[in-house]
């Protein structure tokens, strides 16, 4: 299953929506200006996910992992390399003295971002469909990548990826990470039949 | 307007986010950090206003909804969440609250509608 480049310019201004907003109220909370750079939308076999996402992520991975139920089902995560994830608390947090590890309150902050960010995508596409999903409590995962990809795709029914590349920019610097929704074939088809049809009534 | 204010979130950082913008407002506040502990506390301490986080540990939010408004069907609930669904929105309306904020939160959108929704309890125009 891949997507069109209509499909893939119509998710991506509908994260892009969903992610205004939240980058918007994360200026407001940190006092800092937050960007959210238009993000980048690719579907993987979960097969290939490792591939597409290794380059990036070499070493161990902070994952905020939030599973989602309901007639769309599956796992979200927000993957930050673990430099990213420290650099991204010590931004929001406003520590002046920059640090190298993970303490419980960055841990905390993290988690959260995580849970507003894979909330404002998700919510989008539940409102979109027109669906109600639940999800479930945000966990914060440290680990290597090949870990994290056995844990979220072992579901035999999970074969796709949706792979949701962004970059914050606050203040000066810029930390990029993943967001990456694991699919079933049905609910990823789902989600693109509705992706078109909400393409097609654009500026009708 | 002053009043007494239960925050109930799974999330320190939520936590600490509601209790510095209602303080800079006055507003005298309490804590819980899951929904039975938000159950205890209410009776406890008898706030004036809930405002209740969704997905937490143990209880669900909806279900503590449910609860609180079983103890004290007067009680104002706002719910304060991620989850930007409409049919959360409509899910929550249906079950009592008062209003709904979405996180990350505003210093004025939740001032706002924190004093609305004790404004609409002082009149009695609850749900």
């Amino acid at each position: 299953m891949k997507l069109t480049e209509r499909q893939r310019d119509a998710l991506s201004e509908l994260i892009n929506i969903a992610f205004a907003r939240t980058g918007a109220a994360l200026s407001e909370l940190t006092g800092h200006r937050v960007l959210l750079e238009v993000p980048e939308v690719n579907v993987y076999r979960t097969a290939e996910l490792r591939g597409a996402l290794a380059k990036f992520v070499p070493g161990d991975v902070a994952s905020i992992h939030q599973v989602f139920a309901g007639p769309v089902a599956g796992d979200a995560l927000l993957l930050l390399n673990y430099a990213g994830a420290v650099q991204l608390t010590d931004l929001l947090t406003d520590e002046h003295k920059p640090s190298n590890f993970l303490d419980e309150s960055a841990r905390e902050v993290l988690t959260e971002v995580g849970n507003i960010l894979l909330n404002a995508c998700l919510g989008m596409f539940g409102n979109l469909l027109n669906v109600h999903v639940t999800f479930s409590v945000p966990r914060l995962h440290l680990e290597t990548l090949d870990e994290l990809i056995a844990s979220t795709t072992d579901k035999p029914e999970m074969h796709y990826a949706l792979v949701v590349y962004t970059a914050f920019q606050i203040r000066d610097s810029s930390v990029k990470g993943f967001l990456v929704i694991v699919l079933s074939v049905a609910s990823l088809d789902r989600l693109i039949q509705e992706v078109d049809a909400w393409e097609a009534q654009q500026g009708r | 307007m002053s009043g007494k204010v239960l925050i109930v979130d799974d999330s320190a950082l939520s936590r600490r986010t509601l209790r510095r913008i209602l303080e800079s407002a006055s507003y005298e506040v309490v804590e819980a950090d899951d929904g039975m502990t938000a159950l205890e506390v209410y009776f406890l301490e008898k706030p004036s206003l809930v405002l209740l986080d969704l997905v937490m540990k143990g209880m669900y939010g909806l279900d503590v909804l449910v609860k609180l408004r079983e103890m004290d069907p007067n009680a104002l609930v706002v719910v304060a969440s991620a989850d930007i669904q409409s049919s959360t929105r409509k899910m929550v309306d249906e079950a009592g609250a008062l209003a709904f904020i979405n996180k990350p939160f505003i210093s004025e959108q939740v001032l706002a509608v924190v004093e609305k929704a004790l404004a609409e309890g002082a009149t009695g125009e609850t749900n």
